[in-house]
């Protein structure tokens, strides 16, 4: 019994991983219809500056958080800016496909300024381990579901009830009626690459903390990638909930079958997925393309 | 027509460079390195290709082989065995490199190999030091380091030999591929050999970051004693995972973990682990070398100094040793005769002295075992240079 608590308690913790790097993505598809596969660069990159951020002020968690989550969302919006504004009008593949050079140059941006060498990041997050029922946790495993717990609520909050959340659903639902009523559907795009890279750096600084702070942080967002199409792509809450399900199915499949098999459940599930319900747990079904 | 073939037999008598292999000028013997210079394992070929350059100013600073100073040129591969092959193909045909030290990865030195074999390139391995490199021999390639196999097995002789508990459990985690494999040899050959109890093998893709499902399953299995096949952060992580279970381990790690960076990365763990290593980690002749090597590289590069910096110095003075002895005639040919010939080289003490007189000239096979001391932050010797 301890082996399986063990298993799923960890498989949470993964999973809130993944839960909050598939909410971004979910975040700039619902808004934009673009799966930004950069995602996961932006949340490596967000990872480093904040690791300069605590070295440099000596930050604990709560402040280095409140810095910076408005640093990322300037990142987002200059990025939005930069890369993808002009893109507008332009085919969807096509502005996939930025994406996708965008990531591979912040990868070697990030090697540029940081260099390729492995860090320890505690965050300003205490190291003791602490039970829960009994069950080890690092605090910085806790603060990664309770952060999955917390954004999940706001982002619903925020989608369901603030002017800005409607108009993003608006956009989402169709993006020619929401420019005839009024919405300013260039805005949305950048509110939502602004939020997302807020999540970003949430998921960022908490990753690191928990795996160490690496090159390779990027893969996170590969990772997170069954999440989200689990939860479906359009559906922020359902893709926080598709990582939590992800973390578990890995840790289980892991603990009792073994042998690598947590590397590869994940997207066993994405298969699956797409054939019996392509457009996720909570999806749109109108989803046709990424 | 007499005093014109009488001027070119002068002329082609003067410059040594008509009559040797590429590389080669009167002044000058260029030596290719290709290395991980970018990527997330970039830190290791910074401290390779910084030995290159260390053991290059020391030849040349003692007036080069025979007069000739050496110039390294190295090339980036992000160690990607595809660009491994473009980046000697451009030391080949622009740069006209002589023979190669820095040779990246295992993959990476595999995809070189046909143009090594090719161009007769007399080329020293020595941060790649697998079976498939040596096995088998190929003439112009020679092979300087110990197999991860009897690093392993080092180590866990050296752990159940210091403390032969009869409750002792063995259990190994390592990457699912031929390096892994490899780390497995050696953990299989020492269960066998002591008789423990094989308490669990696990296996992980290349590139995993979350090891608490392995964590769960090494505490389920009572694991004491652990071959820890992880490297960098993933090897961190796997001890940081064991440490929240409170597992009570004696963990052994892969060289890789030997580098300062990589040893932090573990520290945070608490257990003061172990690692094998063909090259020295501490002691009087790593302190000697550090001085000499002020010489040579800025303090910043003096801090990338790592294993690697020691694996290549030995690789490019060996070669140079191999070159000095072909005189002013030097080809190719002599080069790799010489390095056939080569016998005791003495290493400054970074290693067991280097022999590539053997049938699959490999040498440097001689492991010490080293233990990190994680309240001063250092290794300590804890058995030297042996043959397992």
């Amino acid at each position: 019994m301890d082996f399986l608590l063990l298993l799923i308690s960890t498989g949470l913790v993964t999973g809130a991983a993944y839960g909050l790097v598939a909410m971004g993505f979910a975040i700039i598809y619902k808004s934009t219809g673009v799966v930004n596969f950069a995602q996961g660069e932006i949340v490596m990159l967000v990872a480093y500056i904040g690791f300069s951020v605590a070295n440099t002020f000596h930050l604990s968690f709560f402040p280095l958080l409140i810095v910076m989550i408005p640093i990322s969302m300037l990142l987002g919006l200059a990025l939005e800016r930069i890369f993808i504004r002009p893109m507008l009008g332009e085919p969807i593949f096509a502005i996939v496909m930025v994406t996708v050079g965008l990531a591979v140059i912040l990868r070697g941006v990030t090697i540029m300024i940081w260099g390729s060498e492995p860090y320890n990041f505690d965050a300003g997050i205490s190291t003791t381990v602490v039970k829960v029922g009994g069950i080890p946790f690092y605090p910085a495993q806790l603060y990664l579901i309770a952060a999955l717990a917390v954004v999940t609520l706001l982002a619903w909050l925020f989608l369901r009830f603030t002017r800005m959340g409607i108009s993003m659903r608006a956009v989402a639902a169709n993006e020619t009626a929401a420019l005839l009523v009024g919405v300013s559907v260039s805005r949305i795009h950048a509110m939502a690459w602004m939020l997302s890279s807020a999540i970003a750096a949430v998921a960022g600084l908490l990753i690191a903390a928990n795996f160490k702070l690496a090159p390779d942080l990027w893969f996170q967002g590969l990772k997170s990638f069954p999440a989200v199409i689990l939860g479906g792509l359009d559906s922020v809450v359902g893709a926080a909930l598709g990582g939590i399900i992800i973390g578990l199915i890995e840790n289980l499949s892991q603990g009792y079958i073994g042998q690598g098999m947590r590397e590869i459940s994940g997207f066993i599930v994405i298969i699956v997925v797409l054939m019996v319900r392509p457009y996720g747990l909570f999806g749109n079904r109108e989803i046709e393309r990424i | 027509m007499k005093r014109l073939a009488m001027t070119l037999a002068a002329f082609l008598a003067s410059t040594a460079a008509y009559a040797a292999d590429p590389g080669v000028t009167d002044t000058e013997i260029r030596i290719g390195d290709v290395n991980i210079m970018t990527g997330p394992a970039a830190f290791v070929g910074k401290g390779f290709s910084l030995g290159s350059k260390i053991a290059a100013g020391l030849i040349n600073s003692k007036g080069g082989v025979n007069g000739r100073k050496i110039t390294v040129i190295t090339e980036d591969d992000g160690y990607i065995p595809a660009r491994s092959f473009q980046a000697l193909t451009k030391l080949i045909e622009v740069d006209e490199i002589f023979a190669l030290n820095g040779t990246s990865g295992t993959a990476n030195v595999m995809a070189m190999m046909p143009l090594i074999e090719e161009n007769n390139i007399p080329t020293v391995v020595s941060q790649a030091p697998a079976a498939i490199v040596y096995n088998p021999v190929r003439p112009s390639v020679f092979t300087f380091g110990a197999s991860y196999s009897d690093a392993f097995y080092a180590q866990l002789k050296y752990i159940h030999e210091k403390n032969p508990s009869k409750d002792a459990v063995f259990g190994i985690i390592r990457q699912d591929d031929d390096f892994g494999k490899e780390v497995e040899a050696g953990y299989d050959r020492a269960v066998k050999e002591f008789g423990v109890k094989d308490g669990i093998r696990l296996r992980f893709k290349k590139g995993t970051t979350n090891f608490s499902a392995e964590a769960a399953q090494m505490k389920e299995a009572g694991v004491t004693v652990l071959a820890n096949g992880g490297i960098f952060a993933g090897a961190g992580n796997i001890l940081g995972e064991a440490r929240k279970l409170d597992l009570q381990l004696q963990p052994a790690e892969v060289w890789s973990e030997g580098i300062p960076a990589s040893a932090k990365l573990l520290a945070p763990a608490g257990y003061d682990f172990m690692v094998a290593d063909y090259v020295s980690l501490t002691g009087p002749a790593n302190d000697k070398f550090m001085e000499m090597a002020k010489q040579f590289v800025t303090a910043d590069e003096l801090k990338d100094v790592s294993r690697y910096t020691y694996a290549s110095f030995i690789g490019l003075t060996s070669l140079a040793a191999a070159m000095e002895k072909c005189g002013q005639d030097l080809t190719r040919e002599c080069t790799i005769d010489n390095l056939r010939k080569l016998k005791d080289f003495d290493t400054l003490g970074l290693s067991a002295p280097v022999s590539f007189d053997n049938p699959e000239q490999h040498s440097g096979t001689a492991v010490g075992v080293y233990q990190y001391n994680i309240k001063d932050g250092k290794f300590e010797e804890r058995a030297g240079f042996q043959q397992y």
